[in-house]
């Protein structure tokens, strides 16, 4: 099944600060979309927003599957998500973890055993599955996090700057990683605040103090502004603004 | 759908068992603490009141006066010392040298001798009243040895109250400060380990991650609880066997009843410590919270020092949300009185209340979202 995500209007108020100011997207289902931005420009609240972590102080978020509306509670098992921060327990291993999340995502002991021996195969982190989350490094942390993840085979992926703070080496294999799960029709939303990702994604949403700035494909998106990199377009964009 | 399903429950458990295992501390808090604290307090705190410091000014200088100072110094409750000087006899009392000055005038031992009533003056510190009021309670029986001292044979005693200390005849009192104690120690080891568990998830970040998966509040805050309550239960069989085998506390109830309702106690406090993890996501101010809420009143309105019917009216009715106080009830009655489930059927039946309540609110408070 294909999930697809709109937004209308989206306003989020945090405290003093308004995150979001009326953000109208439209994800495609099945590939990968990417939430461009700065630190600040409002994509954790978007992603928490989506994922039913925060309520929108205005405006709708409406799920699609096979082009057909659906509920969120409809949407909600086949939904996976990655937080920002480092969310995993570091005194659990590898091997702890996926145990976990399959006994939270009720997975059977074969399908579980199945899964978890070909996500620890694409990841190379078959030698580390007795090390412990806390002794991990930045990328072997970050694929586990995926692999939590991906155990319950999502239809909906939401991962919030997954490559923050990852060395250019993970980094590719992370990304490696992401084409699979896209190459089996899954949804994947991610935000990332480095510019040069947004062209490994089908379709990006260029996001800036709350706001839309450019929705398009990015290299759709580049040739209609004449320019090179989506840095560029954040500098005359955000000056202009 | 139904409410709670085991296996995500089951699984929650788990992973804390894997954090408390690997985490000395906390097995250290919970097998170590109590059994220190015990031991040590169950020495510390003796109610009864022996060694008091008595200054004694005899101007008389008797046999009579020498006789009626050893009657004090026999109790085994008085320590004695002489004080000459009558212009300083306040001066002991000021500079804490003694709790009471005995003054005995001249011609005391004459008025004895000649059954004149002979009278001798004690004066108390009353600033200490706890001290003051166990020396009153000391005095008939002194009056009555030196009575019985000074004339030779006991005083004719035209009616006599005849009475009997049942469950603990030698009042001793570590009988019944170990009992109480044992719930002090238990329920703030039980508050204490669930106040850190939730907030410590928020503070990690690992809450936001749990929540955007299919588990439900219910089987957080079982899954949760669960490992704490066989923890605390350990915990307590180790008090159980300090007090019987290093202070000879008797056990006169049922086991079996000791247990329900210890199972009973325990949850209420788990539920309270994971109420305020709940509420405050905060570690530091989780444990800040869980220290004063649960060492104060436990220790102070719970009737384990002080008896709750001796407090104002309303500080009797607001006891009466502490499951300290009704467990202090129960552990007193299980371990001294052999008493019933019908003797304890209110006790009980506050703490079953107290669970309902705790658990009801600490779920009402968990929040599904990240919302400030």
């Amino acid at each position: 099944m294909s999930v697809g995500v709109e937004t209308s209007g989206l306003r989020k108020r945090l405290k003093a600060n308004e995150a979001l100011s009326g953000v109208t997207l439209s994800f495609e289902p099945g590939v990968l979309n990417g939430v461009i931005g700065p630190d600040g420009a409002g994509k954790t609240t978007l992603l928490r927003v989506l994922i039913g972590l925060l309520a929108p102080t205005e405006g709708t978020v409406a799920y699609s599957v096979d082009g057909r509306p659906a509920g969120f509670d409809a949407i909600r098992p086949g939904m996976a998500y990655m937080p920002q921060q480092p969310s995993l327990y570091p005194d659990l291993s590898v091997r702890e973890h996926l145990e976990f999340f399959a006994d939270l995502y009720r997975l059977p002991a074969a399908v579980y055993r199945e899964r978890s021996e070909e996500l620890l195969r694409v990841t190379r982190l078959e030698r580390f599955q007795d090390r412990r989350a806390g002794r991990l490094s930045g990328g072997m942390y970050k694929k586990l996090g995926l692999m939590c993840a991906l155990l319950q085979s999502p239809s909906l992926m939401l991962l919030d700057e997954p490559t923050n703070g990852v060395d250019p080496i993970s980094r590719r294999e992370f990304w490696e990683l992401l084409g699979r799960v896209t190459a089996r029709k899954v949804t994947v939303i991610i935000s990332t605040a480095y510019m040069e990702e947004a062209d490994r994604c089908a379709r990006v949403h260029l996001l800036e103090a709350g706001k839309v700035l450019a929705s398009g494909a990015p290299a759709e998106l580049k040739r209609e502004r004449g320019i090179k990199g989506f840095a560029e377009l954040f500098l005359r964009l955000g000056g202009a603004a | 759908m139904s409410l709670l399903d085991w296996r995500r429950t089951l699984s929650i458990s788990r992973k804390e068992v894997r954090h408390v295992r690997r985490d000395p501390f906390t097995l250290a808090l919970a097998l170590g603490l109590p059994v220190l604290l015990v031991t040590f307090f169950g020495f510390a705190i003796d109610f009864e009141v022996r060694d008091i410091g008595l200054s004694v000014h005899d101007q008389d200088d008797s046999r009579a006066s020498r006789q009626l100072a050893e009657v004090f110094s026999s109790s085994g409750f008085f320590r004695l010392q002489k004080a000459e000087d009558p212009g300083r006899l306040l001066r002991e009392l000021d500079s804490e040298r003694a709790s009471a000055v005995l003054v005995i005038e001249p011609g005391f031992g004459k008025d004895a001798g000649a059954g004149r009533g002979a009278s001798a003056q004690l004066i108390l510190d009353g600033a200490d009243n706890t001290r003051a009021s166990a020396m009153l309670g000391y005095l008939p029986g002194i009056t009555a040895a030196a009575q019985a001292r000074l004339l030779g044979s006991a005083p004719p005693q035209p009616a006599r109250l005849r009475t009997r200390f049942l469950y603990n005849p030698e009042l001793n009192s570590r009988w019944f400060v170990i009992p109480g104690l044992t719930v002090v120690v238990v329920g703030l080891l039980a508050i204490l380990l669930t106040a850190l568990t939730v907030a410590r998830e928020w503070e990690n970040g690992s809450m936001e991650l749990l929540l955007s998966t299919p588990v439900r509040p219910l089987e957080i805050i079982l899954g949760k609880l669960l490992p704490y309550v066989v923890l605390c239960f350990l915990g307590a069989g180790v008090v159980y066997l300090t007090a019987r085998l290093g202070f000879g506390v008797p056990f006169r109830g049922s086991h079996l009843l000791a247990v329900a309702a210890g199972a009973m106690f325990l949850l209420a406090c788990l539920s309270w410590g994971l109420l305020i993890s709940v509420a405050t996501r905060q570690q530091q101010l989780a444990m800040q919270l869980s220290l004063i809420s649960g060492l104060l009143p436990s220790l102070l309105l719970s009737g384990f020092v002080f008896p709750i019917e001796s407090m104002p009216p309303f500080f009797q009715y607001f006891t009466s949300i502490l499951p300290q106080k009704w467990f202090m009830i129960v552990a007193r009655g299980e371990f001294l009185k052999g008493a019933g489930v019908l003797d304890l059927a209110k006790p009980l039946l506050a703490l079953f209340v107290m669970d309902a309540v705790l658990i009801t609110a600490a779920l009402k408070r968990f929040k599904r979202d990240l919302e400030p």
